[in-house]
């Protein structure tokens, strides 16, 4: 088998699916590229069993045929080549494979294509078109919560609630929860499905900055996603997600709005003052004022900052993980937050004081327990 | 003149500490076999004099055998907040004089004297240091001085009581070559056994060996005992060592299968252990459950847990790790628990596991328990129980059972420095602490002892 193609391009291509490729596998040729050719197409795979990826480009090619070849090799070739067509020849029987540039020769061994691990097609699917900037948004403000603990797999990955009235998405760990409700993409059927973090965080570094329709397939067990050349295929986390609407609290009589910069450049400065591990802050509100206090008794390091900010509701002592709340602030990024609170140890919500059109966005983060 | 890389490292340890401090205070002691522990015959011996040391006595000696062996010794009791405060005025000594010492136990420190001998002369001043602290507590105390911790702590360990020795560069190897393997701290028994049967006796044979046939029979442990060996030992002098973990344990009066008020002891142990931790403001992540079996068989299992100071996380694993660990048929005389990994802060609530009641519940009980003292609120289960009382946070003795552990060293003894203070039970792994358990037969000494 042989082909022609443009170093650059290929290259291109590679590195919007090179992600998906794990080192160390039980299963060596899950660390190659698949290239397979059909009618003058190269559509390139990569997997791990559990997300898998494709991309196609044009290439001149005589015959068809299929090699898998090994992906940290060939895309530490292609980097430091410079732009210029490629001849790959590859001999069948022993799977060699010869890289022809203008400045010699390099040769490498490939494995068998047919065993590459078959990647799953779309089977009764039902599918819908949403633009890419609300995929990307979407990732972009619900990914840093999404939990890590195998234990609870349902909470691994983002929760995708489609039906008539709108798109939510929803992710959490169980200390934090973001729900990210777009109402301009519209499903015609109610459902909803689990995306496992890998492939969302490969999805987002994939989808271009241009717009463009993402069209997204799901069936019971996979979810596709498709846009420009790109394939993303992914197993579906078979959980049940956690009832999240019953422990969003409704009543919070108290609320604070704050500009987001000063409490960010506020928290940021004062977890370096906090527990390595906790990041303990504590909020307390008074008056229009806030204070924020974090400190590490082992070291004996303490920081304290008093915000101005509006404040409705009676006075109260909070602690959270600074961490999560600098999290949440930066993702949301938005000019004013407000803040709702009830109690000590219930739920804190965080809102954009200005809501966008077409979406809704809801931040929770659970307080740390604190001795009274 | 360029500082040499060189370390200077001197080991400082108090003879027979607690002794010391109970003649201090009780001057008719003097002279005289002391022994230090429990009162009642399954307590162990905590502490002994050098006179009680002839008559073959040793810690960690059941009592009664020390009794019999020495009929005429005396037994005291533990005054283990006097035995913190002297502690802590030797201390106050070398933090006056020292910039950076560690203090790795209750009458261990080491000092690193490093470029100190182009002023002063390192031995002269340790020697000085060494006339301040007797003259200043009366305490009586060893020191060695070289070029790392290990063959400091050796020199110490050899020449005490009442001395000191020097050991020169470029000498370590030859000063430990005729010594008992025994004598390199981290050397415990299981390991000293695994050594005889190789028929590696004396240090010497083993600095002749090659560092790859102990990494074969004992692993990377091997490989750092080797090196202890051939007086190589790189590790830093600590200045502040972080809490690092909170632990509960209680012999009974008599052996038991009683599986059932062995779990009620432990659900008792753990709820005063989560309660302290919630008190102080700290989370642990790692459960170590213990029991002893009656021929002394101790086994330890331990699991990870996400950070936690509360009863209805710690409690389950607690169970789960004893249900896997009580696997033989066979009396138990002791259990403990311990919980480690401890960092600062509070409970982080969980949004879907925690109600807002259960939380409320927590902060309710605790402060019911601040107010009225630590039995104020408690699980019905550990209402037969009552645990030694103090808190294993400072060691004085208040309200909560437990011990502190300033740093996990697998082996006990002078290698466990662990808190000796609070608990010299938890030095001898044996504190001669009972339950009392209303009705029983047993003698009614129980929880009295402190």
């Amino acid at each position: 088998m042989k082909f022609i193609v443009s170093s650059g391009s290929l290259l291109k291509q590679l590195q919007l699916i090179a992600g998906v490729v794990s080192t160390n596998t039980v299963l060596p040729i899950l660390e190659d590229f698949l290239f397979d050719i059909k009618d003058k197409k190269l559509i390139v795979f990569s997997t791990d069993l559990e997300t898998s990826m494709s991309s196609s480009l044009d290439v001149e090619a005589n015959e068809e045929g299929k090699i898998a070849i090994p992906a940290k090799l060939l895309m530490d070739i292609l980097k430091t080549l410079p732009e210029q067509p490629l001849t790959f020849s590859i001999n069948d029987q022993n799977l060699a494979i010869e890289i022809t540039s203008d400045k010699g020769k390099y040769r490498l061994t490939g494995e068998n294509g047919d065993d590459f691990p078959r990647i799953p097609v779309p089977e009764e699917t039902k599918e819908i078109k949403l633009p890419s900037s609300v995929i990307a948004n979407a990732i972009n403000k619900t990914l840093f919560a999404v939990g890590t603990d195998d234990m609870r797999p349902a909470m691994t990955g983002v929760n995708f609630e489609l039906t008539p009235e709108g798109i939510t998405f929803v992710a959490t760990d169980a200390h934090r929860l973001v729900r990210y409700k777009r109402l301009d993409a519209k499903a015609t059927k109610a459902t909803s499905f689990i995306v496992p973090k890998k492939a969302l965080q490969l999805l987002g570094n994939a989808i271009p900055a241009e717009e463009t329709q993402v069209k997204i397939s799901y069936n019971s067990s996979n979810a596709f996603f498709n846009f420009g050349h790109v394939k993303l295929i992914c197993r579906l986390i078979d959980a049940r997600f956690p009832d999240y609407t019953a422990v969003i609290p409704t009543e919070n009589p108290n609320k604070l709005t704050i500009q987001s910069s000063d409490l960010l450049s506020s928290l940021r400065r004062l977890v370096v003052l906090s527990n390595k591990t906790t990041h303990q802050a504590t909020f307390k509100m008074s008056g229009s004022e806030l204070s924020i206090n974090t400190r590490d008794l082992d070291f004996s390091n303490e920081g304290n900052e008093t915000l101005v900010c509006q404040y409705d509701g009676e006075d109260l002592e909070i602690a959270f993980n600074a961490k999560f709340v600098i999290d949440m602030i930066a993702s949301m990024n938005e000019e004013e937050v407000q803040f709702e609170f009830s109690t000590p140890s219930r739920a804190c919500i965080m809102t954009p004081l200005n809501k966008k059109d077409n979406e809704d966005l809801l931040m929770l983060v659970m307080p740390i327990m604190v001795n009274t | 003149m360029i500082l040499s890389p060189e370390k200077t490292i001197v080991h400082l340890d108090l003879d027979c500490f607690f002794v010391a401090v109970s003649r201090l205070m009780n001057p008719a002691l003097n002279g005289k076999p002391v022994v230090v522990g429990g009162n009642s015959d399954r307590g162990v011996v905590s502490a002994c004099s050098y006179e009680a040391r002839k008559y073959g006595i040793h810690s960690a000696m059941p009592i009664k055998l020390a009794k019999r062996l020495c009929p005429e010794a005396l037994i005291v009791h533990g005054d283990y907040e006097m035995y913190t405060k002297k502690s802590d005025e030797v201390t106050e000594i070398i933090r006056d004089k020292v910039p950076l010492y560690e203090k790795s136990s209750v009458d261990e420190f080491y000092m690193d004297l490093t470029g100190m001998d182009k002023f002063f002369g390192c031995y002269k001043w340790a020697t000085e240091l060494w006339h301040k602290v007797k003259k200043e507590t009366g305490l009586p105390s060893s020191f060695g001085l070289s070029v790392n911790k290990t063959v400091s702590k050796v020199a110490t360990d050899d020449v005490k009581p009442d001395n000191n020795k020097k050991v020169d560069r470029g000498t370590e190897k030859a000063y430990l070559a005729p010594m008992s393997v025994s004598k390199i701290p981290m050397v415990g028994e299981k390991t000293y056994q695994v050594l005889r049967q190789m028929g590696v006796e004396k240090i010497h044979t083993l600095q002749q060996m090659p560092v790859e046939l102990m990494r074969d029979v004992l692993g990377e442990n091997g490989v750092t005992i080797w090196q202890k060996a051939n007086g190589i030992d790189d590790s830093p002098v600590i200045p502040y060592s972080e809490r690092k973990s909170v632990s509960s344990e209680e012999t009974f009066d008599q052996d038991t299968i009683d599986v059932t008020k062995l779990k009620s002891l432990l659900i008792t142990m753990t709820e005063k252990l989560a309660l302290q931790l919630r008190l102080e403001t700290k989370l642990s992540s790692c459960i170590t459950v213990k029991i002893r079996y009656s021929n002394f068989d101790t086994h330890t299992m331990q699991c990870r847990v996400p950070y936690t100071n509360c009863d209805h996380h710690l409690i389950p694993r607690v169970k789960e790790l004893f249900d896997k660990l009580y696997n033989r048929r066979m009396l138990i005389r002791l259990v403990g628990v311990r919980c480690s990994h401890l960092v600062g802060g509070g409970y982080q609530i969980n949004l879907f596991e925690d109600s807002q009641e259960m939380i409320r519940l927590y902060q309710a009980m605790d402060n019911m328990r601040r107010r009225y003292g630590d039995n104020a609120v408690q699980r019905a289960t550990g209402l037969g129980f009552r645990l030694r009382d103090f808190n294993p946070f400072n060691g004085i003795r208040k309200g909560v059972a437990g011990a502190v552990a300033r740093n996990e060293e697998p082996r006990a003894k002078s290698q466990e420095p662990r808190a000796k203070i609070q608990e010299p039970g938890v030095r001898n792994q044996e504190p001669g602490v009972k339950i009392q358990e209303p009705g029983s037969k047993t003698s009614p000494v129980g929880a009295t002892v402190w």
